[in-house]
This record gives C-alpha cells, sequence and structure tokens, in this order.
C-alpha cells in the first residue's frame, strides 16, 4: 500500500472529537497498556471498518501495505484522526498500530487471514499451443536436431530453368534473401541463355508467438514454403501485373525454428518480346510488434527444421485479473475453444496417421500400430502412463466402437484433449508422484510437456530428492522453450506487450520510423537475453549494464558508433556512455513506450520505475487527471508542468514518489534520445526521493535510482515474485509466508543469479505438497 | 510432415474461423419454398477446343439436328440453347490456350507476367473478375439468395499446378481461384461439420465422466471449477443434439472409397464430382458451380474410350488425320456424356419445396476455350446451354457471327438479376447482353 494513510489526509475527514481516553487509568490510579483493539474500535472503526476493510464514502480502500511497524506509528502519530492529528500519540498510536499491523495491515497477517492455496488451474492459451505442439512433435520425425547455427539459408544458383546438379554454379550461405540482379548472372559469370533458377533452404526462427506475415518482392516465378513440405505459403510462380508482392500469413510459436524453403524461377532473357528482362527478389517479413523488413540473418539458418504443429483455433484471453496470466476459471468460449482445438489436432493424426504410427496402408498390423500409437498419444497427453481401466476407457472403448479406424482414432484424439487430465496440469489428488513433479517442471520451464528424459526419470522413480529435480530443472534451462518462457517474463515485467503503437509525431522526431522502433524492441530482447544467459545471468545487470545492442539504423539515430565492419542491420553490442546509460531503465524502447507523442510522460515513466523497477505498491489515483499539454505556459518545463499538475495533497500521496523517479529521466526525450536542454533551459535530473521511512535520498539521473533499486529489498521481491506468478502461474502465497524472504536471500547469496533464482523456484513449485519420505502413486 | 496453416485447416476442416458456435450453424435444412425461384448456373468446361462439323447443327433456330457430339443430349434437346459464333476477342499478352482459358470466363486480357507459352509474349492471371464469381458474389449479396459456399470450385483430373492455362475462375484481378480436383477434399468441405459433430458427439459423454472422475479425487474448493467445466459440456452436448433436429435434405453421397486423384480414374472421378455437385445444390449449399475437366493443353490419356494419345497432342492434328478426327470427336462425345449424367440427374431430382424439378432452374454452359484445336483459333467458342431458369428462351441454336463472348456474360449477369452495364473489357460489351429471350 504506502499510500493508505497519505490518501486519508487528502480526502476524508474523521467526523466528531476523539475526546476519549486512549489509554485507561485503572481504579488503583496505575496506568494500563494501551489496548489497540480497542483504540481502533473508538477512533478507527468508524472510517476502516471492523477488520480495516474500509468503509463505504469514508475510507473505501482497504488498510493493507508493507510499511514497518515503526513507520506505521509514526504516521497515526503525526496524521491521525485526520481531522484532529495529534490526539492518538505514545502508548495509543503504538498500540493501535500493532493492533493494525497484526490484525489485517501486513503481509503476514493478510495470508493468516485469507490463506492463499495452489488452485487448479488449466493450461494457459500459450502452454496449451506450445503442449500441443511438442505432442504431436514427439511422434513426428523425433530424432531432427535442433537448430543450432544461425546466419543464413543454404543456397543454390543454378545456370538454367532446370535444376538438375550439373547446372549447379555456385552453393554458399546468403545471410539474407535480399537481392537486385537486374539483368545480370545471379552468381556471376556470363548470363545464362535459359534463365536460371536459384534455390534456398534452411529454417526460420520466430522470435515472438504470433501472426506473421511472409512477404516476396520480385518480378520472377516465385514459391515459397514456410512450416510445410508440400503446400507453399506463397505460390508466385506466375507473376503477374504489377503485383509483384506477394504476401501470406503464419502464426508461429516463438523461440522455435520453422522448416522454410524459397525456389526463384527466372524465363530466358531473350524469349520474345520479354516485359521484364530483370530479375531481383527480397524475402521479408513482418513479425508479430515489428515492422516489415527483410528476415534478417540472425533469424535464418542453413540447417533443416521439421515441422510444427501451430494450433489455429482462437482462444479466449488468459485471466490477468492477477497480474499474470493464468488458467482460472471456465468458458463456454474457453470450451468451445479447446474443442475446435482438439479438432484440429483429430483432423492432422487421421490425416498423417501413417506416418505418425510409423505404420503403411498396406501393413497386416496397421490397426494393432495404431492402437499402440493412441495409447502412446493419450500417455503423452496426460504426463502419465495409463492404467489398465484409462487404456479401456481412452483407447479400446473409442476404437471399438467407431464404424471406421480412422474415425476411432479421430475420436481417440478428441477424448484425450477434452480431458482434465491433459486440461489441467499438475492436479495432484493430494498425492503428488514423480510424474506430477515432472509434468510440473515442465509446465514452469517450458510451457509444456515433459520430454523423453523427463518422462523416462519419473518413471524411474528419480525425481524424488529436491536435488534430483533441481537438476533436471538444470538441464531444462539449456531448452529453447525455457528461454523463450523467461523473455515473455522479462517483457511482461517491462510492460513491453502492453503499447502496441509506440509512433511519435513525425514533424518533432523525424527518423523514428516503425523500422527504428522494431529495431529498439530486437535491441532490447537481445540485451534481456544476452544478461541472462551469460554465465553470471546477474539481475542487477539488468538495471545498470551500460552495454547497448545497436544496428546502424539505431546507430544512426541515437548517435552510438558503430562498427564500420558490421553490416548496417546487424545488431553489435556498443558500451555506451555510463553517465547515460544505465541497462532497461535507459533502453530507448521502454522510454519511448512511457512517452507521450510529442513529449516525455514523467508520470508514465515514474509509476513504472515506482511499480518495476523499484517496487513500491501505488494505489489506483483517486481522481482521473489527464495531463493536456496546451493548459500549460509553453515556457515551463515538462518537470515543472507536472509538479504542478500534480500538487495537490490527494496527487502527492503517490505522486511524491512517482514524480522524483520520473523526473530522473527528464534528459531523455519521447524517443529516448539523451538531451541536456529543454526549451534553451537545462534539465536538472536532481531528484529528492523519499524512501519508506521518511528519510529522503539524492538522485542524480538514473544511474542512481537504478543503483538505488538494485540494492533495494522491495525491488528485488517484487522482481522474484512477478518471476514465479509468470512460472508457476499459482500466487507465491500458497507456498507459505516465508518463500519469498527464503527466495530473495538465496538470490543475494548467489549474486542475483536469475537461472539459479529459475531453477530454486522451479524445484519447489513442482514438488510442492511432495510426500518426503515414500513416493505415492496415483490412485486414477 | 505436414503441419497445417491457418488456412488450410480452414479449407480442409471446412470450417471458417469465424463460424462460432463451434460445428453448429448448419443451414437450415428443412427448405422452405423461396419466395423467387431458385437460379442455378454450372460452368462445365473441357479443353483443346472441338471438332466443328460434328459439333454444331447445320440449321438454325427451333428446327436442328444434332450432330454427334452433342447427341448424348437428345433427350433434352427442348432444354438446350446452341450459341455459335461467339468470339473470345480478348487479345494482349499470353498464347491461345492461355488466353482462351483465363479469358473465357472474365472477358478481359492477362497480365503481363513471366508464363511463357508455345507463342505469343508471356503473361500472368487474368486482370479481372470471372463472371461465375461475379454472378456469385452478386448471390450471396443478397440475403435471399446466400448460401452457405457461395460457390463451389469442383475439377476432375485438373493437375495440381496453378498457371493461366489451369484456372478460369477468378475472385478479382490475379486472383485465381484453384478447383478441388479431390472428391474426398470436397465431401471434406461439404460435410466434415457433419462428421466432426458425430464423433464429437460421441466422445462428450465420456468426458463428463473423465471430469466427474478426476473431480472426485481433487479438493473441494477445485471441484467447483470442474463443475462449471462439466456443465458447459453438457451444454455442447445439447446444443449439438438440438442442431441434430436439423436435417439435411439430402444425405451426403457413398463415396466409392480409394479412388486416386490418377488419369485412369478420371471417369469414376468424374460421377463422384457430379454426384457431390448435386448433392450441395439439393443440401442449398451453394448456387454456383463450375466443373472443370482437366485444363487447356490438358493431356488426359482417354484409356477407357481406347485412346491412347495424349488429348492435347492429338488435338494438334491437321484435320486431314481423320484417325484423330475421329478420336477427338470420340473424346468430346464422351465429355458430352458426362453432361448428360449431370443433366440426368438434375432432371430426375424435384426442386426442393417448389414444383418442377431442378434442371428447370438450373442453367448449365458447357464451354471450351478454343475454337477448334489445331487452329487456335478463338472464334466460334463452343457454347451449349442446357436447362432452365434463367429466362433464356431455350430449343434453339443461334448463330452470333463473330460477337465478344463478352455479351453472353453480360446476358448471364441480366438473367440473374444482375444488370451490369459492362463486364470484362468495357468496349468489348458494345451492344449490351445478348438477346437470348
Amino acid at each position: 500500500m504506502k499510500s493508505a494513510f497519505h490518501s486519508i489526509l487528502a480526502h476524508l475527514a474523521l467526523g466528531g472529537a476523539l475526546g476519549l481516553a486512549l489509554g485507561s487509568v485503572g481504579a488503583d490510579g496505575a496506568e494500563r497498556p494501551a489496548n489497540g483493539a480497542a483504540v481502533y474500535r473508538q477512533a478507527c472503526l468508524k472510517c476502516h471498518g471492523k477488520a480495516g476493510e474500509g468503509v463505504k464514502d469514508k475510507y473505501q480502500d482497504a488498510l493493507q501495505g508493507d510499511w514497518s511497524l515503526d513507520r506505521l506509528t509514526h504516521y497515526i502519530e503525526k496524521k491521525m484522526p485526520e481531522d484532529d492529528p495529534g490526539k492518538c500519540v505514545g502508548p495509543n498510536a503504538e498500540a493501535v498500530a500493532r493492533y493494525i499491523y497484526g490484525a489485517f495491515y501486513s503481509r503476514e497477517a493478510r495470508a493468516r487471514r485469507h490463506p492463499v492455496r495452489v488452485e487448479l488451474t488449466h493450461l494457459t492459451n500459450r502452454q496449451y499451443v506450445q503442449s500441443v505442439a511438442d505432442l504431436l512433435g514427439q511422434f513426428n520425425e523425433p530424432g531432427t536436431a535442433p537448430v543450432r547455427r544461425m546466419g543464413g539459408l543454404q543456397a543454390v544458383y543454378y545456370a538454367s530453368r532446370n535444376t538438375q546438379r550439373s547446372e549447379v554454379t555456385v552453393e554458399r550461405v546468403d545471410a539474407q534473401v535480399n537481392f537486385d540482379f537486374g539483368t545480370n548472372a545471379p552468381a556471376g559469370g556470363a548470363v545464362p541463355t535459359n534463365g536460371f533458377a536459384i534455390h534456398w533452404r534452411g529454417a526460420v526462427r520466430a522470435d515472438e508467438t504470433g501472426e506473421y506475415e511472409f512477404s516476396l518482392q520480385t518480378p520472377n516465378g516465385v514459391r515459397l514454403w514456410v512450416n510445410d513440405e508440400t503446400t507453399p505459403l506463397i505460390d508466385g510462380s506466375v507473376a503477374s501485373g504489377t503485383d509483384n508482392e506477394p504476401r501470406a500469413t503464419l502464426r508461429l510459436i516463438g523461440g522455435r525454428a520453422y522448416p522454410l524453403r524459397l525456389e526463384l524461377v527466372k524465363v530466358p532473357y531473350n524469349f520474345k518480346a520479354p516485359k521484364n528482362p530483370n530479375s531481383a527478389i527480397v524475402l521479408q517479413w513482418k513479425p508479430p510488434h515489428g515492422a516489415r523488413q527483410v528476415i534478417p540473418a540472425r533469424n535464418l539458418s542453413p540447417e533443416t527444421a521439421k515441422p510444427t504443429f501451430v494450433v489455429a483455433a482462437p482462444f479466449p484471453a488468459d485471466d490477468s485479473s492477477a497480474g499474470y496470466e493464468r488458467g482460472a476459471g471456465v468458458s463456454k468460449a474457453w470450451d468451445e475453444a479447446t474443442t475446435r482445438a482438439a479438432g484440429e489436432v483429430a483432423a492432422y493424426v487421421v490425416k498423417h496417421l501413417d506416418r505418425l504410427a510409423r505404420t503403411r496402408s498396406a501393413d497386416a498390423d496397421r490397426a494393432a500400430k495404431v492402437t499402440t500409437f493412441c495409447g502412446e498419444f493419450a500417455a503423452a497427453a496426460f504426463r502419465r502412463p495409463l492404467t489398465p481401466e484409462q487404456n479401456k476407457g481412452f483407447i479400446t472403448a473409442p476404437l471399438a466402437g467407431a464404424p471406421k479406424l480412422e474415425d476411432g482414432v479421430r475420436r481417440v484424439v478428441l477424448l484425450a484433449l477434452k480431458s482434465p487430465r491433459f486440461l489441467y496440469p499438475g492436479w495432484d489428488a493430494g498425492k503428488p508422484d514423480d510424474f506430477t513433479v515432472a509434468e510440473r517442471l515442465a509446465v514452469e520451464l517450458w510451457d509444456s510437456l515433459p520430454d523423453a528424459e523427463l518422462r523416462q526419470a519419473a518413471a524411474r522413480g528419480a525425481l524424488h530428492e529436491p536435488a534430483a529435480v533441481a537438476a533436471q530443472a538444470r538441464r531444462m534451462l539449456a531448452d529453447a522453450r525455457t528461454r523463450t518462457k523467461l523473455q515473455y517474463f522479462l517483457q511482461q515485467w517491462l510492460q513491453m506487450n502492453r503499447v502496441e503503437d509506440l509512433s511519435k509525431d513525425p514533424l518533432l522526431y523525424p527518423g523514428f520510423t516503425p523500422e527504428l522502433i522494431a529495431d529498439l524492441r530486437v535491441s532490447l530482447n537481445l540485451f534481456l537475453e544476452d544478461v541472462v544467459w551469460n554465465g553470471a545471468s546477474d539481475y542487477r545487470r539488468l538495471l545498470f549494464d551500460r552495454e547497448l545492442f545497436v544496428n546502424g539504423r539505431m546507430a544512426r539515430f541515437y548517435g552510438y558508433e558503430f562498427p564500420p565492419a558490421a553490416a548496417t542491420n546487424d545488431f553489435v553490442k556498443v558500451a555506451a556512455d555510463p553517465a547515460r546509460c544505465s541497462g532497461v531503465v535507459t533502453h530507448p524502447y521502454l522510454l519511448t513506450e512511457f512517452s507521450y507523442a510529442k513529449s516525455s510522460s514523467p508520470i508514465h515513466r515514474g509509476v513504472f520505475l515506482t511499480r518495476n523497477i523499484v517496487g513500491r505498491s501505488l494505489k489506483p489515483p483517486p481522481m482521473a487527471q489527464v495531463f493536456k499539454d496546451a493548459d500549460f505556459d509553453p515556457n515551463l518545463t515538462m518537470r515543472e508542468k507536472v509538479a504542478a499538475l500534480t500538487r495537490p495533497a490527494a496527487c502527492q500521496a503517490c505522486h511524491s514518489v512517482i514524480n522524483p523517479l520520473g523526473f530522473s529521466l527528464e534528459q531523455y526525450d519521447a524517443v529516448g534520445r539523451f538531451h541536456a536542454r529543454e526549451g534553451g533551459r537545462v534539465i536538472d535530473a536532481g531528484v529528492d526521493y523519499p524512501q519508506e521511512d521518511g528519510s529522503v535520498v539524492r538522485f542524480q539521473g538514473p544511474r542512481a535510482v537504478a543503483e538505488f533499486a538494485a540494492g533495494s529489498a522491495d525491488a528485488q521481491t517484487v522482481f522474484i515474485e512477478q518471476l514465479f506468478h509468470q512460472l508457476v502461474q499459482q500466487s507465491v502465497a500458497a507456498y507459505g509466508p516465508d518463500v519469498l524472504d527464503r527466495l530473495r536471500q538465496n538470490f543475494l547469496a548467489s549474486g542475483c543469479h536469475v537461472q539459479n533464482l529459475v531453477v530454486e523456484i522451479t524445484t519447489l513449485a513442482a514438488r510442492q505438497g511432495y510426500p518426503s519420505t515414500t513416493a505415492v502413486k496415483k490412485q486414477l | 510432415m505436414n503441419p497445417l496453416h491457418r488456412r488450410e485447416f480452414v479449407r480442409r476442416l471446412g470450417l471458417s474461423a469465424a463460424s462460432l458456435p463451434f460445428l453448429l450453424g448448419l443451414p437450415s435444412l428443412g427448405l422452405a419454398a423461396p419466395a423467387r425461384p431458385r437460379q442455378r448456373l454450372i460452368v462445365m468446361f473441357s479443353p483443346n477446343g472441338t471438332i466443328p462439323a460434328a459439333y454444331w447443327p447445320d440449321e438454325l433456330g427451333a428446327q436442328f439436328k444434332l450432330k454427334e457430339i452433342l447427341a448424348p443430349l437428345a433427350a433434352y434437346q427442348d432444354r438446350l440453347l446452341i450459341l455459335r459464333g461467339l468470339s473470345n476477342k480478348v487479345r494482349g499478352d499470353g498464347d491461345g490456350h492461355m488466353r482462351g482459358m483465363s479469358c473465357l470466363l472474365t472477358g478481359i486480357e492477362l497480365f503481363p507476367g513471366n508464363i511463357q507459352g508455345g507463342s505469343d509474349s508471356p503473361a500472368g492471371w487474368a486482370s479481372g473478375i470471372s463472371i461465375d464469381q461475379e454472378i456469385k458474389d452478386f448471390f450471396q449479396s443478397r440475403p435471399e439468395t446466400r448460401t452457405r459456399f457461395g460457390s463451389l470450385e469442383f475439377g476432375v483430373g485438373v493437375t495440381d499446378r496453378a498457371d493461366p492455362w489451369t484456372r478460369m475462375s477468378y475472385a478479382g484481378p490475379n486472383r485465381p481461384v484453384a478447383p478441388i480436383s479431390d472428391p474426398y477434399q470436397m465431401y471434406q468441405k461439404l460435410y466434415g461439420q457433419l462428421k466432426d459433430k458425430e464423433d464429437l458427439r460421441s466422445v462428450l459423454d465420456a468426458v463428463r465422466d473423465d471430469l466427474k472422475k478426476v473431480g472426485k479425487l481433487i479438493s473441494v474448493e477445485d471441484r467447483r471449477l470442474l463443475a462449471e467445466h462439466e456443465a458447459l459440456v453438457r451444454q455442447m452436448e445439447n446444443e449439438i443434439a438440438a442442431a441434430g433436429t436439423q436435417k439435411l435434405r439430402a444425405a451426403p453421397p457413398v463415396l466409392e472409397t480409394g479412388i486416386a486423384d490418377q488419369n485412369d480414374n478420371v471417369p469414376r472421378l468424374s460421377r463422384m464430382q457430379i454426384d457431390l455437385l448435386v448433392n450441395s445444390f439439393v443440401n442449398d449449399m451453394v448456387r454456383v458451380a463450375t466443373l472443370q475437366f482437366t485444363k487447356s493443353v490438358g493431356m488426359a490419356k482417354m484409356n477407357w474410350l481406347d485412346i491412347t494419345d495424349g488429348h492435347h497432342t492429338l488435338s494438334h492434328e491437321p484435320d486431314k488425320n481423320e484417325a484423330a478426327v475421329a478420336k477427338l470427336t470420340k473424346i468430346n462425345t464422351w465429355f458430352c456424356g458426362e453432361l448428360r449424367y449431370l443433366v440426368d440427374k438434375l432432371a430426375r431430382t424435384p426442386e426442393p419445396g417448389a414444383p418442377g424439378t431442378m434442371l428447370d432452374n438450373t442453367l448449365i454452359i458447357w464451354t471450351n476455350e478454343l475454337g477448334k484445336g489445331n487452329s487456335h483459333t478463338l472464334d466460334n467458342l463452343p457454347f451449349v446451354l442446357v436447362g432452365g431458369g434463367w429466362g433464356f428462351r431455350m430449343g434453339r441454336s443461334l448463330d452470333f457471327q463473330k460477337t465478344a463472348h463478352n455479351r453472353l456474360h453480360l446476358a448471364l449477369a441480366h438473367g440473374a438479376g444482375h444488370r451490369l452495364e459492362t463486364f470484362g473489357k468495357a468496349a468489348l460489351c458494345e451492344g449490351g447482353p445478348l438477346n437470348l429471350a
């Protein structure tokens, strides 16, 4: 809270005088210690309610927060009751503060009053899509190694339209597909007389989950296959008219590589009446949150990848009411979405049944093999072996009841994917076993299903000991899915997915293009990844590292030195001026996001820093206020305008904290560029920040804020709590009152090692409720 | 593997991403009598020109004698309209076959492009919509003529490639519509929902049992969530049951299984596609359809007629090659036989909810991209109309003497109540719609 008492001042008055003896003197004349509960009943209850829950039209907000007892006492002495401050002091103030603190105000008191438990939740949308992808992936070319080497596509150039081996002129890796050959031969040498062809092969990696629009610019005949080796995503074999930019959209799951093939055919130049003698090709995409651009080398690989099944059915948004996405509650729309998705999977399985079941249509034992496949499919979906009874209900019965084998398979798939055993991961019937531990680990780290190694460990009963579970978690860190999940957490922590349009006034910020905005996002993503997946994995580097990833466009716009040898759309790490650069705090993506279209926004920046970086909570504003630049004298600085706008006492309750943090970034304009002056006046980045205990710290610029945050227990706690929620999708309070503190102590001891923290959180949550001595098998 | 991306799913599952609620919303099938008689259009295509001497009747007017190729339609002579003298006058890029095919229903030039034929300059796709799609869009724009699919494009042995020789339907400039050559795929598109619904219905009971079973094993607080979930499953069961009371007027046809999309299966594929086409009409899923046999320059080898030459190669033989002429006549007569099968089916099917037969309200146009194979002429394109319901006076043989075929398309649009001023290339529409009344 931090501010509940502040705002009391602002907008309510305690009716009536407090003409009561708060302490009491007994008949014997001896002073008895003040009774906090009695004081509360007498003086506070009227406005704050019986248990601090608030009173309508008096003081509505609940009395809860994270001030220390001392601070609470001090505040009551100074400010309470509101209409007559100074009436409740000394032992009375101490007693009532102790009562409030212990009865409902503190985190511990709240946990005691409203015990939080680990709730049954269904797969979130991300988890559903990933689980289904991996469920089918398990049966699809299971031996394919993950793509490792990025940097371009394997290209084969042919000196003819005929793509025979003998016509090959050049084989090489092309970093990008972005060529204008004009009327020349594409790979040098003489211009071929029978046209030519170029084939590119490899994989394309999606950074984030969402819709990708692929497009090709070419006057020639082209076909592009992505994540589907039979049907082209774009069939531009007929070049027609001026419509030379065919495009198509594909949904991809972030963090995965997908097979990509591109073929270009140029008809001969010397054919009768050639309309266009030129050849050229540009392979572009528009990724989610991005701008249309040539697919960069860092997203292309010359290696082969196996296709991934991506569910197309739209799901209703996950419940985010607790501040993180979780599968709480069910709705008709969700039930229908799971049905549609199960239908998609069923259709896919039936279409590819022979390959998935490793059989052929003419095999005598096809039915037996298909039955085995069905059993393996359901076991993988349920994340544990089937009991004989389950085998009967989920496999034998639907197969036997269907008119045709394929119909039976469709029913098995529908039944398995509609089952709570698939949809609600980690439920434990009060008796978690090794399979429960394995499935929880997979959900927590990967948003997906256990892999073969985890399944085998569970089957061996090798997930009894915390060390064994932690060892598995540590192994799982290396998987791309963990990176994706952690990256998503960091994006949520930094609120990178809240604002879609970061564009600014083009007259004030020329050159701040959609492409540049997309670059900023990539730059921030690369930075986050670099810090977390570096050996030290040090959280503090996130806050005050002085390195930044830039490409040529960013370097030009922001005035960074860019190595002349680097290709201009490559991102390179550059050392920035430490006086101006402090990790995520000064990253231009965030500075831009928390700005108006024509100016910085100290309030947005301040609120973000308060809540997510410094780790203090804020109440919603007591009154709605809109910042209108036109309302102010244009000679004022932004800092002066905001100070004026938030001057009322009701505002100051929170803005005394928000404003100084926001003002510390005033030397960065709406696009995150450093500027020392605003309208000819030197910008003052020095601020006085009031701490919890009322003392004031002087910050000179963002680095001081970041260093303060890095050492602040509140900031660390907020980071750990948010990470916990993102990984586990349960309230950390359900795992014990001291869990957060223990995690924080270990976090500090490890040098704020993020990867270690992930292992500790997931191990702890996976083992929740696990019997300490013997494993108990689920009896279902 | 072959993962299906979104469009693929939508296509193969026959589900539109926007079609909610799930698996319901089948068209209401207790077809009431329409306020206006239904109008349906089928364009049937066969390639590589005809044999004029064995095709065009010698006489004009209401009294004419059918020649060999059209003889299979003798029983329907009073329902025929034979239109001689229509020319595809679209010029520009592309060889005769390409323009023959891609301008046949569009009546407008091809875009410049990279597809090189055996002569002329290379070309791309047609630069305008085709008449079948124009009429489909018109029907779909009005509630009383709107159907679930609007149009269906059937293919028979088209081959799996996309170029101006294989596409005659265009949804707009540069937007060729691919015919579906695989009857099983077409079946899935038409009736996949029913199949899915049946499968879903068969498992929902078990899903509810499973939810109950799991519910008993978990804490009381969590049980509530599963109870809500179970209620939703029950609701879906009820909705499916309610929708199940809507019966299809005609059950889906029973298709022979395992007929691969191969040359020698063309006769069987043809019948399967025609069965599906008529079935989709009876269930009023669609009112516009195309039925495309192979493609321009199609090389079907009609072994079932004891003809082992490729169709296109044969079509280049000179008139004096009597054996080739005889074979080509046989081939075209076979196509006409397939048309007869279609016409028979329509003539035997009562019009749902109205007097008469479906043929009374269905106009079939059988056409070809060339007037004659060995000359590649775009004059005297074969246009035979069969059926009724479009306000044309049938039972006649007419000769329009090198009139642009755009004017036939205009007449079709007007016949549907869609009063276009021009269609395709405006300059070729002079004189307005052909008067066929």
